[in-house]
């Protein structure tokens, strides 16, 4: 028996909550994002030449869509977890009537929310202010959705494990963002020598990005089909490490 | 269903090489108004957080009407509301919309449970600041807004963990009183305190605890008769002899110290026609009478040889 109740109302605050901070919740990445467009296209696309064939603008977009959406679905679910625990609201839940798996879903789902909701912006105005050419758009919306929910999933585990803001900044700034940038945003690995190559293939980052990169421009430095098993492999991964550990309740109950 | 509302049986935890709790055991009644009765880290807080599931046990058993806790945690914790010690806070929403999630997370839509919320909201004075965020409430507001969020889905059960610490006197009473009315709808409340006199005001029994241990139960009377240092002084007229005095149709010890009789008893009320009747039989004069009434604080300075604010 499920709480569909229950699900649907921490979902719903989960989604309300960050919708209420828009402003520091889906503006910078596209802020962020119109910047690159800028400072690339107009100054620095003439200085560096074309990639795989397409300008260098367009060739960072897809990265900069994947960089947005997993950024905000892991910070959605990592914050308002660690958030709820340091202002005692977790307690709140945890005495209701609602099971580990959907508390876990609630939140999954709100931060997937998130990056959907960031990434397709960023996407958006890709297409409107360089004419992104959109290959395969079911495809591009598949992987949007499938690395929301991985990551989401990841920033639950985060903010499950996490006891304070310095401990998940540190996961961001020495786990995620550096695998984002070294997953190939601004680069073709086949610019990298064959060691940095060889390290590349070890990061999931850069799969999702190559993945998305292919349904959007058609062009990627691995299979289309590899980066789509890696996306589920890390969302059941992922999602399945969150579910276990919200379930079993041993980082959020004494 | 069970008689009994909450039954905790032999329950253990231990925080590495503290033992917080030592085999706790209470029983409470259908309808009871219940009080867990100790001094800070006693084991209060976290018997009650077990019994909600907000804490693993190590073992024994938490039973809600006859569920048991972790088992059927979805029914045990529908019947439970829970006001915690500590106030939570919350940057994003206002005061309504926060009880009306609460109320979503015990399955209850908003249709269902706009009635009860508007009723809270204005039972407890918080009408007009329903549009407000937490923060911008005040202390005595929140605790307000605590007691609200325990009963929007009008649980059978209300928990109180120390819900007046803190708190002005004006507001203890207004909470008190509530507190009185809706035990007398029917509702079982367990409140944790260490403040005596709430659980001597409010309380049809209390379980004293102590490090970890359940020390004494029993109705706050019969626990200050049978452990309390109540008794009778009565001061005789100068020239008495104190020698001649011998009071033996009474039943109660007394100690002679110049003119003053102090007699121990354990229900002064009860005590002091019959002393009275007795030194004027005897032709007596009295010249003043003080009674000493004992409270929990004396029973629980006897359990434990220390004072509970200690």
């Amino acid at each position: 028996m499920i709480n569909w109740v229950g699900l649907y109302t921490l979902t719903s605050r989960e989604v309300g909550r960050f919708f209420s901070v828009y402003r520091q919740t889906v503006i910078p990445g596209l802020i962020s994002s119109v910047l690159y467009i800028l400072i690339f296209g107009f100054t620095l696309e003439q200085r560096i030449s074309e990639i795989q064939g397409i300008s260098y603008t367009m060739f960072i977009l897809p990265g900069l869509i994947m960089m947005n959406t997993l950024t905000n679905a892991s910070s959605n679910t990592s914050s308002s977890m660690l958030q709820m625990k340091l202002l005692q609201q977790l307690p709140d839940l945890l005495t209701a009537p609602l099971s580990g798996f959907e508390i876990a879903l609630a939140y999954i789902i709100g931060g997937t929310v998130r990056g959907m909701v960031n990434g397709v912006l960023v996407l958006i105005i890709g297409v409107v202010l360089i004419d992104l050419p959109v290959h395969d758009i079911a495809g591009t919306f598949l992987f949007i959705f499938l690395v929301s929910w991985a990551f989401s999933s990841m920033g639950l585990v985060m903010g499950q494990i996490a006891e304070s803001w310095d401990q998940l900044a540190m996961i961001q700034n020495f786990f995620l963002t550096p695998l984002s940038f070294l997953g190939g945003v601004f680069y073709s690995i086949n610019m990298l020598p064959s060691w940095a190559q060889s390290l590349s293939f070890l990061n999931p980052i850069y799969y999702m990005i190559n993945g998305i990169r292919y349904t959007i421009l058609e062009k990627s430095d691995s299979p289309v089909s590899t980066s789509l098993w890696m996306a589920i492999l890390l969302t059941i991964l992922f999602t399945s490490l969150a579910l276990i550990m919200m379930q079993s309740g041993k980082r959020i109950k004494q | 269903m069970s008689e009994f509302a909450i039954q905790i049986s032999n329950l253990k935890k231990s925080y590495k090489n503290v033992h917080a709790l030592n085999g706790v055991n209470v029983n409470i009644s259908d309808g009871e108004f219940f009080g867990l009765l100790g001094p800070n880290g006693a084991g209060k807080t976290t018997t009650i957080n077990i019994l909600t599931g907000l804490v693993f046990k190590d073992s024994g058993n938490c039973l809600v009407f006859g569920k048991d806790t972790v088992v059927d945690y979805r029914e045990t914790r529908s019947k439970i509301g829970i006001a915690a010690q500590e106030l939570s806070l919350d940057w994003f929403f206002s005061i309504e919309k926060l009880l009306y999630f609460q109320a979503g997370y015990y399955g209850i839509n908003r249709i269902d449970a706009k009635s009860k919320i508007d009723e809270l909201l204005n039972k407890l004075g918080l009408e007009k600041k329903k549009d407000s965020k937490l923060r911008q409430l005040s202390g005595g507001m929140k605790r307000r807004f605590q007691i609200a969020k325990a009963l929007v889905h009008d649980p059978d059960i209300l928990i109180l963990d120390e819900p007046t610490a803190g708190v002005d006197v004006e507001l203890r009473h207004e909470l008190w009183n509530y507190l009185r009315e809706l035990h007398s709808k029917g509702k079982t409340i367990l409140l944790t305190t260490h403040y005596i006199e709430e659980a001597e005001l409010l309380c049809e029994n209390v379980s004293i605890i102590d490090e970890g241990k359940i020390l004494k139960e029993g109705s706050p009377k019969q626990l200050t008769e049978e452990l309390g240092r109540s008794g009778v002084t009565v001061q005789l007229s100068k020239n008495t002899n104190i020698n001649d005095l011998k009071i033996s149709s009474l039943d109660q010890e007394y100690t002679v110290e110049d003119s003053r009789v102090h007699f121990s008893v354990k229900n002064p009320e009860l005590a002091i026609p019959k002393i009275i009747q007795e030194l004027s039989s005897k032709d007596i004069a009295i010249y003043s009478i003080k009674t000493e009434t004992s409270s929990l604080e004396d029973v629980f300075l006897n359990l434990t040889g220390k004072s509970i604010n200690e």
